[in-house]
């Protein structure tokens, strides 16, 4: 019960809010909203469309609780993610002549084994020099965002492009639309990903040991499962997802390489925000991911049938961005425990305080 | 004058007693020292002083006065400071710094007449001098301006004291101090005790250690089991009698351990010069040796501190020996890793039941498994068999006697003794060559120690061999069929059970050998 509140609380928050600005605006709230559902999620065109976006969601938002469930706050899958679009859009424009399906693997390989390069220097200096994981994988994103800024401006500039952009890729590392519809064959790669890391978190040894690790490591060391190794191995995983996301995504639907490929804010910083909201559980992960990706679609919808702007959903997405940040924080550092503790003790000892001095003098 | 008085104060955690109808009372000016093992419940009354917990019934009056702490800044308002054995100082700040951490002086402005207003500036100079002057009042050898961080562990011990008599307290408690000093330090605290005195502060010093007891207290007060046991002017009594009181002569557990004839069996596991380090690089095993036989139990006593921890730490994985060897049946198994030792065969009852033996949060099937889950039975090409890891636990629940309101809940539905008959299931089951178990029934009712101590005997029936660590001397005394006393990561003493006698191993315990002469002389040098 506690556990279905914790992840509705924050949605129905957002949505209230939400409808306040929109009352505010001078619109009507349950309009704007039976749309949105409506267009991305009872209309056959608008789900297509919905999962395709979720696709990529669904694996950085697996990405991060692989190994946030180990409490192992990796925060570089949005560099993964974008590093591994990079070098698989240089396999995808390069090779000429390579089967289709071939084409597709290698471009996905690239991804991962890119992705799972990036996550490991992290890994290592975690493992062996007890590193903060978490400042060295954000800081990591901005050397990415440097190194490909580099070389999509320098070498793999397209010079036929009117902005910063690689070459596209081959029309034979792409993934192709559906019978017209916007879902493309990474769906699938996405759910199959999807149904491994099910069973890797429900049913596996390693499932075990990452919910082990990730409420007592003390403990887990002690029981033989080598802490060092796992997170090594949780890294790698989470490395080598993220950056299958980022080159199914850009495959997908980008095709060529732009500095804003990701997006605003990101994918793996959506999957960050859909991991939380699932509560680190794979299901609760997709659900969450097709939920967030319903919004993008359906924020198209709103400008062609309301008169308000689509750029609620960015409002919606940043409040929930902060309610979710608040219950991370809450679940961290326990921020409400230690608030009340800090009011009880307060007005607590004021009044000792003054009695016993009172009575000292 | 009383400066703390205390009326059938009583804690208790759960079912546990901590502390049982304490009523002492601390003079104004004096240092009484609290002595007693581990567990007895020293901590916990002085926590109850400090105001970090409340107790559960009684009374406690500081200066006369009825109070109820509800933080320690109640009790540091009342004059009533702790000096903690972990220091909470900031290593990269000054000592003045430290010390103003919290209450800084800030620069006034004059506006005029007698209208100040006080600025956002810290006055460092006003700061420094007040520090300096505390520091020469009590003849503290510190420099205010000292980076904390390049200070001496004795040195760092000063500026917490300095902490405290800056906020006005008027009675100190340190809780163990020397645990951490050098001995050299240890004479330089013992001095600035006696200068505290002198300028009229009361001292309450938690310590097990008898030397200090014996050179600065004017009282002492004994603690066992949560119980008061003896409280003696320290003029009229001596070393091997707060010892005895310490460890008490009273055997009311009696398991029956039957006698048998253990030199034609083979050594199955020894333990040759290991040495080992703790992370600040202090020594803290040096030269163990020892080696148990099929169907015998070594019992490891000792005051908790004096290498225990670190010992089982070593033989169970989790810490590395920097030398010496560990043999199983002449394989050697030294500085190998958790996961193989259990595949040699080794079981381990750890120390800290909720640190290393079990997951509160997960469930009792997942905490029964937790080490073994590699296991066939339990794990198939890298998927959990659910099944049979369930049928598994209900098996030891019935074996084990587990009282659990839902077998399929998480471990912290449990009560102490029967979270600690989840581990004893867990190791007892995986049927080990050697057990190593580390205070087996701490903080555990009567009716599982029981439980417990039996099964122990059943493994030494078994044949198997048993390193048995505890700081309950009457649990060593009664299983043991041979005693090693460590003090200061060394082994300081073998005794045959036959022939043991509590008084004596409480003396090796306290650091002083049985014949008189004193060890801690040498320890100076």
């Amino acid at each position: 019960m506690n556990a279905v509140l914790g992840v509705l609380a924050p949605v129905i928050m957002t949505f209230l809010i939400g409808a306040i600005i929109i009352v505010a605006i001078g619109e009507d709230p349950l309009t704007t909203y039976s749309v949105m559902i409506k267009k991305s999620l009872f209309d056959f065109n608008g789900l297509m469309k919905t999962l395709h976006f979720a696709s990529p969601l669904i694996l950085t938002g697996l990405a991060i609780a692989v190994t946030f469930k180990a409490n192992i706050f990796n925060m570089g899958v949005e560099g993964a993610a974008v590093l591994g679009a990079f070098f698989a859009t240089v396999v995808g424009f390069s090779l000429q002549g390579v089967p289709h399906v071939l084409h597709v693997v290698l471009c996905l390989l690239t991804g991962v084994v890119t992705g799972i390069l990036f996550a490991l220097p992290p890994a290592l200096l975690k493992a062996y020099f007890r590193v903060d994981e978490m400042v060295v994988t954000l800081m990591l994103n901005y050397v990415v965002v440097e190194i490909t800024k580099y070389l999509a401006t320098g070498v793999f500039k397209d010079p036929a492009s009117g902005y910063v952009s690689t070459y596209a890729i081959l029309d034979s590392a792409m993934f192709h639309k559906i019978f017209g519809t916007d879902i493309t064959p990474f769906f699938f790669v996405a759910v199959a990903v999807f149904a491994v890391m099910w069973v890797v978190f429900k049913k596996s040894k390693l499932g075990y040991e990452i919910t082990a690790i990730g409420l007592n490591p003390e403990f887990s060391e002690a029981a033989g499962m080598r802490v060092q190794k796992k997170i090594i191995i949780l890294m790698v995983i989470s490395g080598a997802i993220s950056g299958l996301a980022g080159a199914g995504f850009l495959m997908s639907e980008k095709y060529r390489f732009t500095l804003d490929f990701s997006g605003s804010p990101g994918l793996g910083w959506d999957g960050m925000l859909i991991s939380l909201l699932g509560g680190h559980d794979p299901v609760g992960i997709i659900i969450a991911a097709i939920f967030y990706a319903a919004l993008k679609t359906g924020s198209e919808y709103i400008g062609l049938f309301t008169n308000v702007p689509k750029e609620i959903v960015s409002v919606i997405q940043s409040i929930l961005i902060l309610f979710l940040s608040v219950k991370f924080l809450n679940g961290r550092f326990r921020l409400s425990e230690r608030i009340r503790g800090f009011i009880k003790s307060r007005s607590r000892s004021q009044a000792v305080a003054g009695e016993v001095k009172g009575d000292l003098q | 004058m009383v400066a703390i008085r205390t009326v059938n104060l009583t804690k208790k955690y759960g079912d546990f007693t901590a502390n049982d109808n304490i009523s002492i009372t601390i003079e104004k000016g004096e240092i009484t020292a609290i002595v007693g093992e581990n567990g007895a419940g020293k901590t916990t009354l002085m926590n109850t002083f400090y105001g970090l917990h409340r107790p559960t019934s009684g009374e406690l009056y500081v200066w006369d006065k009825k109070v109820n702490f509800n933080s320690p800044l109640d009790a540091i308002n009342c004059g009533l400071g702790m000096v903690h054995q972990h220091f909470k100082l900031v290593p990269s700040l000054t000592v003045f710094e430290n010390i103003m951490l919290g209450i800084e002086m800030n620069r006034e402005i004059k506006v005029s007449g007698k209208l100040r207003i006080k600025s956002p500036i810290i006055d460092v100079k006003k700061e420094k001098e007040a520090v300096q002057k505390l520091i020469d009042t009590y003849r503290f050898e510190l420099n205010a301006d000292d980076i904390v961080g390049h200070l001496s562990v004795g040195a760092r011990q000063r500026v917490e004291i300095l902490k405290m008599l800056y906020r006005n307290v008027d009675i100190l408690i340190f809780d163990e101090p020397t645990a951490v000093l050098v001995p050299q330090e240890v004479d330089e605290l013992l001095q600035n005790l006696k200068e505290l005195k002198k300028q009229g502060k009361t001292i309450i010093l938690i310590t097990h250690k008898l030397r200090e007891v014996m050179e600065v207290s004017d009282k002492v007060i004994v603690m066992r089991r949560g119980k008061i046991v003896g409280t003696k002017a320290t003029a009229e009594t001596d070393p091997a009698e707060i010892a005895c009181m310490m460890v008490g002569r009273d055997v009311d557990l009696e398991v029956k351990r039957e006698e048998k004839d253990l030199s034609g069996k083979p050594v199955a596991y020894r333990v040759q010069n290991i040495c080992t380090e703790n992370s600040h690089g202090k020594k803290c095993l040096d030269d163990i040796s020892f080696e148990i036989r099929e169907g015998e139990i070594l019992g490891v006593a000792g005051v908790e501190g004096n290498g225990q921890s670190e010992l089982v730490k070593v033989l169970s994985g989790l810490m590395e020996a920097t030398e010496g060897t560990v043999t199983l049946y002449d394989r050697d198994i030294t500085n190998k890793w958790p996961d193989e030792l259990r595949a040699e065969g080794i079981a381990v009852i750890p120390e800290d039941r909720y640190a290393q033996g079990l997951c509160r949060e997960m469930s009792l099937s997942d905490n029964l498994i937790s080490g073994y889950h590699s296991d066939r039975r339990f794990c198939r090409r890298g998927l959990m068999q659910k099944k049979s890891i369930n049928r598994h636990r209900d098996s030891l629940i019935k074996k084990y006697d587990i009282r659990v309101a839902d077998p399929a809940g998480k471990v912290s539905q449990l009560s102490g003794g029967n979270a600690q008959k989840v581990i004893i299931a867990r190791e007892f089951e995986s049927d080990p060559k050697v057990l190593i178990a580390c205070q087996p029934t701490r903080g555990v009712d009567i009716g599982s120690i029981m439980f417990i101590h039996n099964k122990i005997l059943e493994m030494r029936r078994q044949n198997k061999a048993i390193l048995l660590v505890s700081s309950e001397l009457s649990e060593i005394m009664n299983l043991s069929d041979r005693i090693i006393v460590m003090y200061k990561g060394r082994i300081v003493g073998e005794v045959d059970a036959k022939n043991a006698d509590s008084c004596n191993i409480g003396l090796l315990m306290a650091g002083i050998s049985p014949d008189g002469q004193n060890q801690s002389k040498e320890e100076r040098v």
